[in-house]
């Protein structure tokens, strides 16, 4: 079968994608050798992308106005008119115009996936297109190359065969996961300091992006952090601290857990309901003044297993039950794995809730994102010998909570007040936050 | 790639409709793809006043109504969002074959704001790349757009520094579609600056940057009605 892939070029060595700008032919039309098929922009630089054979356009697979990944197959070329409907057929439908780039490519021919086994086993291996060369996503090579997987000895789930990336984790055994969500589900049950155990679920192993020696290019989503990173040195923060007792709210949690109600919404929750009554802390400054948004919506920074960050976003958290505050987080978080949030779910936060607490921090400070007054970093929870207020001693489960703001907007006093009601709420009244 | 070598530079004197330029980018550019052995080339010249969108620009950048623009409008085939062109800014084009200079597109866009950073330099003033935003800036200000496009790794379009010209025309868009962002231009800093005195500086400064010598064109490889 004759038909001739039509890749993302990388017009870069620190292109990681490329977005399309324009479809010159059709699908359908015949292309010549050497005639401009698309044009496809990266930063301020456009290049025509031109057909190495001649044939027709049989299949559009991105859309004009999407973003593919470089490596990526964007088009199909068939040599005569009549393959084009196989083609067509074989090949995925075109992704819609999206901002960012789409999630891979559906499996489309008839290949049976093969199984997730224990160890690299080789597969069959599949002819390839035309003359026989290993067909690839730059994604799958890397993996491979890492996990010392042998391509040639796979079959790919992609387009015409291609190996994408799923297809090599699955020749190690390894689950199929786009991308990890290090997500909080509780202000940690971390072990006491210095008994040296972890007793919360072991953290991942240190992450990497390259191995000794490699400079790694940031991907899109890092570079976004970078972006914002950079940003916050232009906005004059401040921090306070504050300890809060949880027996309550654990005590509460266990209580709710079971319909659902997650560590996170229960944050959320009690965030977004003493935010409301503290608006300066919802405020941001602008270049007219300071901003106060029409509603408390509660961003919660995740970190992506590919690098980046991301902070979905609880729309009117203070008005929104608990119960669909959980189930709204599993959503969000589930689109996050798979990449399908909108943007308006990730970028419309008024104030952000980031939480180490599961991996055991007894305290840290968060970087202000752009566009908010205040972002509230949360510690674990651990048992620590309390000095109570009638001069008795006991032990009690505290997090600190640490809170960052733009002092153009939010004053020392403002942040202690918001802070003394979070903490009333959550160590006195926790049951409140069911209502 | 070897040092030093020759690239025909073409000087336009008067002001240059933008058709016309866009006309002699696009014959050096099929010279190359008929004779990949053709040397680089490069046009230098100032523009009568116009507008200009990239391939991808969106219209909601304009001040106007794209249908009775101000000043001519042209949708061009270069990266990035729309820009004006008009005398006292200098206009340079280079026609490289990039696969000799790197291959690679954004090394291409770092190296022209090098080209400027190195100019400025000359006039003891300190140009600034903001990350993200390909230009360069002084003082919050933008001095110098650029956008390319290529073909074949044949690079077209380029870059333009303001020199001495009105910066009125700029007032009817949002330049490279970055809202907030001024643009500026050398004589504000340096009084009394012309195009004419900063040419050579950018000429020597692209020359330096690409280890190109310049030369003019040979009797047979002239642009025609220029």
């Amino acid at each position: 079968m004759a038909t001739h892939e039509i890749f993302m070029p990388a017009l870069s060595s620190t292109m990681t994608e490329g977005k399309i700008v324009e479809w010159l032919k059709k699908p359908g039309e015949r292309v010549e050798r050497g005639e401009s098929v698309l044009v496809v922009e990266s930063d301020k630089a456009d290049m025509d992308v031109e057909a190495f054979q001649e044939g027709f356009l049989a299949a559009v697979l991105m859309e004009a106005g999407s973003t593919a990944p470089v490596g990526e197959t964007i088009g199909l070329i068939v040599e005569t008119e009549a393959e084009i409907a196989a083609a067509k057929a074989a090949a995925p439908s075109p992704a819609a115009a999206a901002p960012a780039a789409p999630a891979p490519a559906p499996v489309a021919p008839p290949a049976p996936v093969p199984a997730p086994v224990a160890a690299p086993v080789p597969v069959a291996v599949s002819p390839r297109a035309g003359d026989g060369r290993v067909v690839a996503t730059p994604r799958a090579r890397k993996l491979a190359a890492q996990l010392g997987v042998d391509l040639a000895a796979l079959r790919g789930s992609g387009p015409n065969g291609r190996i994408q990336a799923e297809d090599v984790e699955q020749a190690t055994g390894q689950p199929v996961s786009v991308a990890r969500v290090a997500e909080g589900t509780a202000p940690a049950m971390a072990a006491p300091a210095g008994n040296g155990a972890a007793a919360a679920p072991a953290a991942p192993a240190g992450q990497s992006f390259g191995r000794a020696g490699e400079t790694v290019a940031f991907n899109t989503l890092q570079q976004a952090v970078v972006r914002n990173m950079n940003a916050s040195l232009a906005v004059p923060c401040f921090h306070v601290g504050y300890t809060i007792t949880t027996d309550r709210l654990d005590a509460f949690y266990k209580q709710v857990k079971a319909k659902g109600v997650t560590m996170t919404a229960l944050l959320a929750k009690a965030v977004g309901m003493t935010l409301a009554r503290h608006p300066q802390l919802n405020a941001s400054a602008s270049d007219a003044g300071m901003a106060y948004p029409a509603s408390v919506n509660v961003a919660v920074a995740v970190a992506m297993d590919d690098g980046g960050l991301i902070t979905p976003v609880l729309a009117s958290a203070d008005r929104t039950d608990l119960y669909s505050l959980s189930r709204n987080w599993a959503d969000l978080v589930a689109r996050s794995r798979s990449k399908q949030l909108k943007p308006e779910e990730y970028t419309t936060g008024t104030f952000t809730l980031s939480n180490l607490g599961m991996f055991g921090v007894d305290r840290f400070d968060a970087i202000l994102p752009p566009g908010t007054g205040a972002i509230l970093a949360v510690a674990a929870s651990r048992p620590v010998v309390a000095a109570l207020k009638d001069g008795s001693i006991a032990v009690r489960r505290q997090m600190q909570v640490n809170l960052t703001a733009d002092h153009r907007v939010i004053y020392g006093t403002h942040a202690a007040a918001f802070l003394k009601d979070l903490a009333d709420l959550i160590e006195n009244r926790p049951e409140r936050l069911a209502l | 790639m070897a040092p030093n070598t020759p690239a025909i530079l073409f000087e336009a004197q008067g002001p240059v409709p933008f058709p016309l330029a866009w006309d002699w980018q696009r014959r050096l550019q099929r010279r190359r793809f008929d004779d990949p052995s053709a040397p680089d080339a490069l046009l230098l010249l100032q523009h009568t006043p116009c507008y200009t969108l990239g391939r991808g620009a969106s219209l909601s950048h304009l001040g106007f109504d794209p249908d009775h623009p101000p000043l001519p409008l042209y949708r061009i085939d270069r990266g990035g969002e729309v820009t004006h062109h008009g005398p006292g800014q200098l206009v340079l084009y280079p026609v490289l074959d990039l696969q000799r200079h790197g291959g690679d597109l954004h090394l291409y866009l770092r190296a022209l704001e090098d080209v400027v950073l190195a100019v400025l330099q000359e006039l003891g003033l300190e140009g600034q790349r903001i990350e993200g935003l390909t230009g360069v800036w002084l003082e919050g200000r933008k001095l110098a757009a650029i956008g390319v496009g290529a073909r074949r790794w044949i690079s077209q379009h380029g870059l333009a520094l303001n020199v001495n010209g009105s910066l009125e025309g700029f007032g009817a868009i949002v330049p490279c579609g970055l809202a907030g962002r001024a643009v500026g231009r050398l004589v504000d800093w340096r009084p009394c600056l012309t195009p004419e005195q900063v040419a050579p500086l950018l000429l020597a400064a692209f020359a330096h940057r690409f280890g190109l010598t310049l030369r003019p064109p040979g009797p047979e490889e002239g642009l025609g009605e220029s």
